[in-house]
């Protein structure tokens, strides 16, 4: 080791030399950013902040003592707000609370650590902060009681720019038709001088003879609603819930303001009153071609102003009620019902995007949506397996009639036609070749509907683009999206803004972890040095067995016999994911367990899976891919991950997700679930695994590093000596390319039209195939490095 | 005769070594800088290549770790 110790200070000194040209580089690449984005979405969707004020230190902080002034009661105040749009909160403020729902509500979590958590402001953010009903006058006043400092200018102007022509034109579905609404002629006179607007735009008039007026409009009346009636079902199904804790946090306020300046609260109260207001409004409107709809909402957002979807169901009285409720022993928990609270806030539907943890009850997120609107309800989710699951979540939260609600999948016998709620596939919906006649007929009726809610489990699958053609063939007043995981490797995830919505809450990992909504998680990263021999094969090939050889390492697999042996004396439950199928097989023979992969036949996966759920000899499982999203194993408290999909952040996140279901019982431990990810050292597998942790991270979860297995000596392993590593290096060469490979998938991606029938597994169903792992953005950035993290090298 | 050679013992872990040796074998700077291969963890090379190794050991080292700053 002594050799790499002294490149640290060399180090030092040249990234000091390289200081100055980085700095014009970032700038460059900037700009060349926003250009690539601009052509792309929408010039206001890549607009950000100015990031060039501030005085930069050599350790890349900025100094912004000029701009901002430190007020008197800078203490009692929580808030930093750097002039580049982010937004520092301290999580130990005795305002935190009130702060950080504000917070959430108009910008982005970045990162939320422990004590200080990082928000930024863009501009999707900001249009979901109005689309909830928050006043652009409110959002700065706010800001302005809640920063240390004086917010700075250039912030104020942005949430101006953003906020104020946002909100004025409304999508809505009447009578199967769509219709452009709002109540200023004046604007929707500006976007029908767009020629893409206009191009989308549904005239009758031509065929009814009146004369080419181009632009007739449509006038209505919006119906002011009172804005009481708005304290809605979901509610009224947890009053019960709701009275006991109310009290305390009550108290809790009182407690907190004398140590806080009143204003703060006098304000708070007043945006969450203003919410409520309605008025008479005259409305203008004019029709849309629904197979243009997409690019009219893209349009819209580059014109700067976006489309919002609302959903009056109260009023609407063309569709049937459904008889649907809440059993009255659902109980919501706190935050579920905050985001619900967000979507039905002024007594309409919005369509938006709800963020919350794997395993913190999303279902019932959108079972309850779907009991507030009554009216006919359609859900997609991503496999056969999760139908089945929303299928029996419907029927253990709701009343409802069983026969009202229908699976819509290539086994599922239902017979969806008038059923109330319809629960199918994305790729059931978005299928677009031959269907049999059954299904044919089934569709027909689907698209014929004018359906209430459509609900979108996994909602961060919908921008691939087979999936988008869901949104367009079923129409539905109002979209809930639901995911975990708002990241996708590739830029699309901003999509979503156009065609479902606004994000419209999205959820603390680290608060439900606290308020055990979800396990208490130990991540760990578990180093295991390369075999002198592995790593001599491993720098020679360069092809993709280089992969097998890192995943291969003996030393890897004598961590995880151990870590699998550790966690089976203590009872646990032990999931062991290789994304190689190769690396699966001789992990799992070696080791003489049961393994899950896609060819594995259906019945034998639910029959391994049930024996893993009941049985007490079978303690550990090793699965590939497939089992990433949507297998719900409720008992399985340890996670070994032994290789992944390069650095793909989502799919860490999902996995982990497969283990965070609350666990009952051990409240005794700190911890009361486990995932370790093994890392091959020295290799690629490094670089991925910091990547993959990012997103993680950023909800708050530190990852520990365990450079060696405690005992790991006197535990009898398999390969311990010189001449099984090298039996097994003589395999892994033996193995071919191909072997390398993960585990490939038959589906959607493959693009032959003459293809009928496939051969289906887990991943493609879940829309796995298209998320290819790439990496953006490498090369000049690495200049930039911090001079402290350059010190690792020591 | 007698051959003297200025070198400097480097002691690392097992794989490092092999890293080492894998750019030995390739010439990848230039030439042979190894004297003796003398354990799992010991080698001896000649004492001018020390610095051009440790830069190259560095750009191993960048490849590896993922750059925070991104984004």
């Amino acid at each position: 080791m002594g050799k790499r110790d002294k490149s640290g200070k060399e180090s030092g000194k040249r990234s000091k030399k390289r200081k100055h040209q980085s700095d014009s580089e970032d700038d460059y690449e900037d700009s060349r950013d926003s250009e690539l984005g601009g052509t792309e979405v929408a010039a206001i969707a890549t607009r950000q902040t100015d990031e060039s004020t501030g005085d930069t230190d050599e350790y890349g902080a900025k100094d912004y003592r000029k701009i901002m002034e430190l007020k008197s009661d800078h203490a009692s105040r929580p808030l930093w707000v750097a002039p580049n749009g982010h937004i520092f909160l301290e999580a130990f403020s005795p305002v935190y609370k009130h702060a950080h729902d504000f917070l959430i509500a108009i910008s982005e979590p970045v990162c939320r650590p422990e004590h200080i958590h990082e928000y930024k402001l863009t501009a999707y953010s900001l249009y979901a902060a109005v689309s909830v009903g928050l006043q652009t006058d409110d959002i700065i006043e706010y800001l302005k009681r809640l920063s240390k400092t004086t917010v700075p200018s250039g912030i104020e102007e942005f949430i101006k720019l953003c906020t104020v022509s946002y909100g004025k034109v409304k999508l809505v579905l009447k009578h199967n038709r769509y219709y452009v609404e709002s109540s200023f002629p004046d604007v929707l006179q500006t976007l029908l001088k767009d020629s893409v607007i206009q191009d989308c735009r549904l005239r009758h008039s031509i065929e009814e003879g009146v004369e080419g007026v181009e632009d007739e409009l449509i006038v209505g009346q919006l119906s002011g609603k009172s804005a009481f009636q708005v304290k809605k079902p979901p509610q009224a199904g947890q009053n019960g819930a709701n009275s006991a804790p109310a009290p305390g946090e009550d108290g809790d306020k009182e407690k907190e303001e004398s140590a806080v300046p009143e204003d703060i609260f006098d304000f708070y109260e007043k945006i969450d009153r203003e919410e409520e207001e309605a008025e008479e409004q005259k409305i203008l409107s004019f029709e849309v071609n629904p197979d243009k709809l997409e690019n009219l909402q893209k349009r819209c957002i580059e014109m700067e102003y976006p489309l919002l979807a609302e959903y009056d169901f109260r009023n609407d009285t063309r569709n049937p009620d459904i008889p649907i409720d809440l059993k009255p022993n659902t109980i919501l928990r706190p935050y579920q019902e905050k985001s619900l609270r967000k979507m039905f806030g002024n007594g309409r539907a919005r369509s938006g995007v709800i963020v919350l943890p794997c395993g913190a009850g999303k279902t019932l997120v959108g079972v309850t949506a779907a009991c507030t609107i009554r009216k006919r309800c359609i859900v997609l989710c991503t496999s056969a397996v999760s139908v089945e699951q929303w299928k029996s979540q419907f029927k253990l939260w709701a009343n409802i009639d069983d026969s009202t609600i229908c699976r819509f999948t290539a086994d599922a016998k239902d017979k969806p036609i008038g059923c109330n709620v319809a629960i199918s596939t994305y790729s059931m919906i978005a299928h677009t070749t031959k269907r049999s006649y059954e299904s044919e007929k089934v569709m027909e009726w689907l698209q014929s509907q004018e359906w209430g809610l459509m609900l979108l489990d996994e909602v961060h699958t919908i921008p691939a683009k087979q999936f988008r053609r869901v949104l367009m063939v079923i129409q539905s007043h109002c979209k809930l999206g639901l995911t975990a995981t708002l990241v996708r490797e590739d830029d699309k995830i901003a999509d979503l803004n156009f065609l479902i919505g606004p994000k419209l809450y999205e959820a603390n990992w680290m608060e439900l972890q606290n308020n055990n909504f979800i396990a208490r998680v130990q991540c760990a990263e578990v180093w295991c040095p390369m075999t002198p021999e592995f790593y001599r094969e491993y720098l020679a090939i360069q092809t993709k067995k280089r992969t097998l050889l890192y995943t291969m390492n003996p030393n890897k697999f004598r961590a995880c016999q151990f870590l699998v042996r550790f966690h089976e004396r203590r009872n646990d439950k032990v999931i062991v994911f290789s994304d190689n199928v190769f690396a699966l097989k001789e992990y799992a023979k070696r080791m003489g367990k049961p393994f899950i992969y896609g060819p594995t036949s259906q019945g034998e996966r639910m029959h391994v899976l049930q024996n893993f759920q009941h049985n007490p000899k079978v303690n550990t499982i090793f699965i590939s891919k497939v089992g990433d999203t949507s297998f719900d194993l409720p008992e399985a408290n340890v996670l070994i991950q032994v290789s992944s999909h390069g650095g793909s952040r989502r799919q860490e996140a999902q996995r982990l997700g497969r283990i965070l279901r609350a666990k009952k019982g051990s409240v005794a431990e700190e911890y009361n679930a486990f995932f370790y990810t093994l890392v091959s050292q020295d290799t690629m597998e490094m670089t991925y695994s910091q990547k993959r942790q990012s997103f993680l991270i950023n909800q708050g979860y530190s990852f520990k590093v365990i450079t060696k297995l405690a005992g790991m000596d006197e535990e009898d392993l398999a390969f311990s000596n010189k001449k099984d590593q090298r039996e097994l290096l003589q395999r892994v060469l033996a193995a071919s390319d191909a072997d390398a490979d993960e585990e490939v998938v038959p589906g959607e991606s493959k693009g032959s039209g003459q293809v009928t029938r496939k051969v289906g597994s887990m991943a493609s169903m879940s829309g796995a195939d298209d998320t290819i792992y790439m990496e953006y953005k490498t090369g000049p950035r690495r200049t930039h490095t911090h001079p402290l993290f350059k010190k690792f090298r020591t | 005769m007698v051959n003297v050679l200025k070198g400097v013992l480097v002691e690392c872990d097992p794989a490092m070594k092999q890293f080492l040796l894998h750019l030995d074998e390739k010439n990848a700077l230039g030439r042979k800088f190894v004297m003796q291969d003398l354990d799992d963890t010991h080698l001896f090379i000649s004492a001018d290549i020390v610095d051009l190794l440790q830069e190259k050991i560095d750009d191993l080292f960048d490849q590896l770790t993922f750059p925070v700053q991104q984004k």
